[in-house]
């Protein structure tokens, strides 16, 4: 599977949406239920699922989905 | 979908993932509509919502649903009174050292005794309140207090120690006193987890959320497992079979002399040790029975003249030795003791006995002894906390008794008699400074980060909240809190313009580290006697929801404004100043 959907997939359920509707423009402003405990839960869940640590300004940071995509592609590189 | 068996085995599997954990506690729910449902509330002084996913995982494994809802920020009396009136009937209560007072553990050195004391009092005080407000729970989970650094080794005993030991004593004492509270030892959970997996720095600094997930999973499985599964199970009776269960080797053929059951040498120290986790059981009150395809005569051997048995017949209620199924025996064993035999736990060491009581009677929790044998002294251990973890035994009983013998002798300094009596002894106090030039930055920020306390989310750049401080018709209220255990520093923001005769309020926010202790009313007699100078006859504001803010939806109804109208969920609120005076809030000082 794509690192892109592995990503969509693990967002859908850490913040219960369909995976078919994240995209470009879904962000912390966008999704209602993306609120500050659940972000402590996706950057969790990432970390876990891509066997990565995301560094802790990233962490706080990533707060859309291009953005968590950015940093997710930085850590893989450095892998 | 996959099917609810699978599901379950997602879910049980050690060291799943979160986003595995996650998705099948969502389509379990999904799948299981109609199960039991158990409520609970989470209430501590640090973020735990995870938590409530673990409860959900495990209570879901015992077959029941938790519905989980999360108190306030440290407020234990507050959140007890609400769980008790919304009808919850089971709390959590996980009080975080550390966070008792910010970094309280770098600070405990620097403060003087006397301050430590009145910290442990006012605790005291405060826990008592909250449990006396939970009598109508069913049970209160209260976890005990445990260290979040590493003590530095300095060859004496650590000080910070001394004082989490105190504290504890002070928490059990004042739990004994309460039937439905059960204390949960949390340095226990710690211990079994490993602190280096326990925590996680960023989100305790960042969002004062100090716990990873292994923690939280742990604690909830002991949680869950001593509730019983929410009264998903009883158990009571503990049926054992005998070769390589209760002694290494076949009785019937290496003879009383050739069995294993050497408590110094391998593998018989391991059966040795498993029969006294067995023993003691049977001392705590659980009834155990023999179930084994044995000459009666060799097994009565052993229990009378092997020289390491530990179990002797004075400990088996029931015995089955014979050469019937294990079926038709543990049926006869739950008829003779007269209970179910969903109240029975078995324990075998062959595939086929296990897998056949398994399939004939699945009501029945049946162990299979580890194939590989350093793994069995655990599983009996694992056996026992499964007997114990509903706290049944008549040792801890005396223990209670003398708890609350020793509570009723203690003076009763800490003691209040409401909400209110303890409010007015923390001393709180609130400044209300207004136009705070140096103060900008911070009111700037909590506008941008406040959701929850938040009446309107006018998120304000700094540059927006200069322009409100230097224009003559508006001023930038500022809170600053605090007690006399320390400042919560600046907490609270209102944006005021005065437009002719009405005072509008333009933003209320709060930081929800304070709210619940009547400081969100405090200081609107001083803001309208602002408004009167500046000629205002009346006030206005609004209540603007978004998916973050409703616990303030009837906020101004609270204050006493009277609703005018409202639309799309915005709510218009009004008072005549003339007719519209809040109560001053008794227990707080409030300075300018």
């Amino acid at each position: 599977m794509s690192m892109e959907q592995t990503l969509k997939d693990v967002m859908a359920v850490v913040l219960g949406v369909p995976a078919e509707s994240i995209g470009e423009d879904t962000s912390m402003d966008t999704v209602k239920s993306w609120d500050s405990i659940k972000h402590m839960n996706l950057v969790l869940a990432l970390e876990e699922e891509f066997g990565v640590a995301i560094p802790d300004e990233d962490a706080a940071n990533i707060t859309s989905y291009p953005l968590i995509r950015v940093v997710l592609a930085e850590q893989l590189q450095g892998k | 979908m996959s099917d609810t068996g699978e599901l379950l085995a997602q879910l049980a599997t050690p060291g799943a993932t979160l986003t595995r954990t996650l998705a099948a506690i969502d389509g379990l729910e999904r799948q299981m509509p109609d199960v039991r449902r158990v409520r609970i509330g989470i209430s501590s002084n640090v973020s735990v919502d995870l938590l409530g996913t673990f409860l959900r995982k495990h209570t879901l494994l015992a077959g029941a649903r938790a519905e989980v809802t999360i108190g306030n920020h440290d407020d234990p009396v507050g959140d007890t009174e609400r769980f008790a009136a919304e009808g919850i009937e089971q709390m959590v209560m996980l009080p975080f050292f550390d966070n008792l007072l910010p970094a309280f553990e770098r600070r405990i050195e620097l403060m003087s005794l006397a301050d430590v004391d009145a910290k442990e009092a006012e605790l005291r005080a405060r826990w008592r309140l909250a449990f006396d407000k939970a009598r109508p729970l069913r049970q209160v989970w209260v976890g005990t207090l445990h260290r979040y650094l590493v003590p530095l080794d300095t060859g004496v005993p650590d000080p910070v120690d001394a004082v989490l030991d105190r504290f504890n004593a002070m928490l059990r004492d004042e739990a004994a006193g309460f039937a439905n509270v059960r204390v949960i030892d949390t340095r226990a959970v710690l211990q079994q987890v490993g602190a280096p997996v326990a925590f996680d720095h960023r989100f305790y600094l960042r969002n004062t959320a100090p716990y990873a997930g292994p923690y939280l999973d742990e604690l909830a499985r002991r949680i869950v497992g001593a509730a019983r599964g929410f009264g998903g199970w009883y158990h009571k009776a503990l049926v054992l079979d005998c070769d390589n269960t209760l002694w290494g080797g076949i009785v019937g053929e290496d003879l009383l002399d050739g069995i294993k059951l050497d408590p110094h040498s391998y593998p018989g120290r391991v059966y040795w040790q498993v029969q006294q986790e067995f023993a003691a059981l049977e001392r705590q009150g659980i009834l155990l029975c023999l179930c084994s395809k044995n000459n009666p005569q060799d097994v009565d051997d052993v229990l009378e003249r092997h020289p390491n048995s530990v179990l002797r017949q004075g400990h088996i209620a029931v015995r089955k030795v014979n050469w019937n199924d294990k079926v038709s025996n543990l049926r006869a064993i739950a008829q003779e003791l007269n209970i179910g035999l969903d109240s029975l736990v078995f324990i075998d060491d062959s595939d086929f006995e296990c897998s056949a009581v398994r399939s004939a009677l699945p009501m029945v929790r049946v162990y299979q002894v580890p194939s590989s044998l350093p793994d069995y002294p655990r599983l009996a251990r694992e056996i026992r906390e499964l007997f114990l973890a509903g706290g049944v035994s008549e040792e801890s009983r005396s223990k209670t008794a003398q708890y609350r013998q020793r509570q009723e002798a203690v003076a009763a300094s800490a003691q209040f008699e409401t909400h209110e009596a303890y409010l007015a002894s923390l001393d709180l106090r609130v400044r209300m400074a207004r136009d705070d030039a140096p103060s900008l930055a911070r009111i700037s920020e909590l506008t941008q980060k406040s959701n929850q306390f938040n009446l309107t989310t006018l998120r304000q750049s700094p540059a927006e909240i200069q322009q409100r401080m230097d224009h003559p018709d508006a001023t930038v209220y500022s809170l600053t809190v605090s007690d006399r255990f320390g400042d919560a520093g600046l907490t609270g923001v209102v944006l005021a313009r005065w437009e002719g005769e009405v005072a509008r309020i333009d933003a209320f926010l709060m930081s929800c580290r304070v709210i619940g202790r009547g400081v969100e009313f405090c200081f609107w007699p001083a803001l309208l006697d602002d408004a009167r100078r500046q000629g205002c006859r009346a006030i206005e504001a609004d209540y603007r929801p978004t998916a973050k803010n409703a616990q303030v939806a009837d906020f101004y109804d609270r204050l006493g404004l009277s609703l005018v109208s409202e639309d799309n969920g915005v709510r218009h609120y009004r008072a005549s100043l003339d007719h519209f005076s809040p109560r001053p809030v008794e227990w707080i000082k409030v300075t300018e």
